[in-house]
């Protein structure tokens, strides 16, 4: 079989690459140095980086709070998705009736966006007494209906007869999930941390419309209020920008691996 | 050795804590604790430094003044005298961004000295001194 000489795929994925890296090293470079977007020639290195627009932001405003804030409803929002998506991904591996009702409840669902569903979710939220609380801010994020499908095509490629085994050994259908299947969709899992941490984190309108305190504002909230604030803010904007970024960024750094591997399970017969 | 050789016998938990998953918290988790003491070891908010005159001698009684980034501008916080050997030093600064000025009647004044500090109330000393200049 004759081998083709692999350069030119490098070649096009190191253009690619640099392509979607230029804006996020122009962000991390802005930071450092303050340089106005609009200054020209521009500089490709940055001159005298510093690390004062970081203290700036941190001190402009409580962005210790609103970091504990967004850390807080991300991580209820990712064990709830985990859990929640996990048990509805299992439940439509099973054969019942109206599953294709439901099957077709879930997809039509997915095409109504958040933001229609925005004043039912704050009546409901209100009512409930969990406005202006961490557990209203994370409830309409509990469950997302791709993560179900996440799940649901992770748990299709477990063999049925390893199901089947699990129950005539007298496992009941709570310990299959949690014991057989869960080891067995461990990208499923990074996936939906990753989705759902990523959403929680950047969520904008839900947090405004829910929230009254300062105390309880998240981070991409801190932004708005950093811009009413400041003038000059090129550097610290980017900054602030950064600072947002990190803590996502680092968690695909970390699972990568199972994220690629979430994304294409079920891809695959066989 | 492959995953079905696996070793039952040895312990899981030093591959437990080896896990990246650990290891990247626990380092984060480290040098937030190590800055946090040396932030807490090093914020008294003192601000110190010494005034010269165009020639480099001391300058006694000198006003010195701290002013202090408030979102727009800067404001006058403190003000000191300095001493027989042109020191200074202010006590509970409680700013990040601040500048310092020297000025003494019959000496002249300095430029207002910027001073980007890592964090409100760091302790700081000037390394150049203030110098008074256009004294007449």
């Amino acid at each position: 079989m004759r081998r083709y000489p692999r350069w030119p795929i490098h070649l096009a994925l190191l253009a690619a690459s640099f392509i979607m890296l230029v804006p996020f090293y122009w962000v991390l470079k802005t930071s450092v140095s303050g340089e106005n977007i609009f200054s020209y020639p521009p500089n490709i290195i940055p001159r005298d980086p510093n690390p004062f627009y970081y203290v700036d932001v941190w001190y402009a405003i409580p962005f210790a709070r609103f970091f504990l804030n967004s850390v807080v409803v991300s991580t209820m929002t990712v064990v709830a998705n985990v859990v929640l998506n996990a048990m509805a991904g299992y439940s439509l591996t099973q054969n019942f009736f109206g599953k294709n009702m439901v099957m077709m409840l879930f997809l039509s669902c997915m095409m109504i966006p958040f933001q229609a569903t925005i004043i039912p979710a704050y009546l409901i939220t209100g009512k409930l007494g969990l406005l202006d609380s961490y557990l209203g801010l994370a409830l309409p994020m509990f469950s997302t209906i791709i993560c179900i499908f996440v799940f649901k095509a992770s748990f299709d490629a477990v063999p049925r007869s390893l199901i089947d085994a699990a129950r005539i050994d007298g496992l009941s259908e709570w310990r299959i999930i949690w014991k057989i299947m869960m080891p067995l969709a461990k990208g499923a899992i990074a996936t939906n941390v990753i989705l759902a941490f990523i959403w929680s984190w950047n969520n904008f309108m839900w947090p405004l419309i829910s929230t009254r305190s300062i105390d309880m504002q998240t981070l991409p909230l801190g932004l708005a209020r950093f811009l009413s604030y400041q003038e000059d803010t090129t550097g610290a904007l980017y900054a602030f920008c950064i600072m947002v970024l990190a803590p996502s960024l680092l968690l695909f750094l970390l699972a990568q691996k199972e994220f690629v591997q979430g994304l294409t399970s079920g891809a695959t017969k066989g | 050795m492959t995953d079905s050789d696996e070793d039952f016998t040895r312990p899981k938990w030093p591959r437990l804590l080896s896990n990246r998953f650990v290891v990247v918290p626990a380092l984060l988790l480290v040098l937030t604790a190590g800055w946090n003491a040396w932030v807490v070891t090093h914020d008294h908010g003192i601000v110190a430094g010494r005034v010269l005159d165009a020639s480099g001698t001391p300058v006694e009684g000198a006003e010195v003044k701290l002013w202090v980034f408030n979102f727009t501008t800067f404001v006058v916080k403190a003000t000191t005298t300095s001493r027989p050997d042109g020191s200074f030093e202010f006590a509970n600064n409680p700013s990040h961004n601040i500048q310092v000025s020297a000025e003494k009647p019959g000496k002249g004044r300095s430029a207002r000295v910027a001073i980007r500090l890592y964090f409100a109330s760091e302790d700081f000393v000037l390394k150049d001194p203030l110098r008074l200049t256009d004294g007449t």
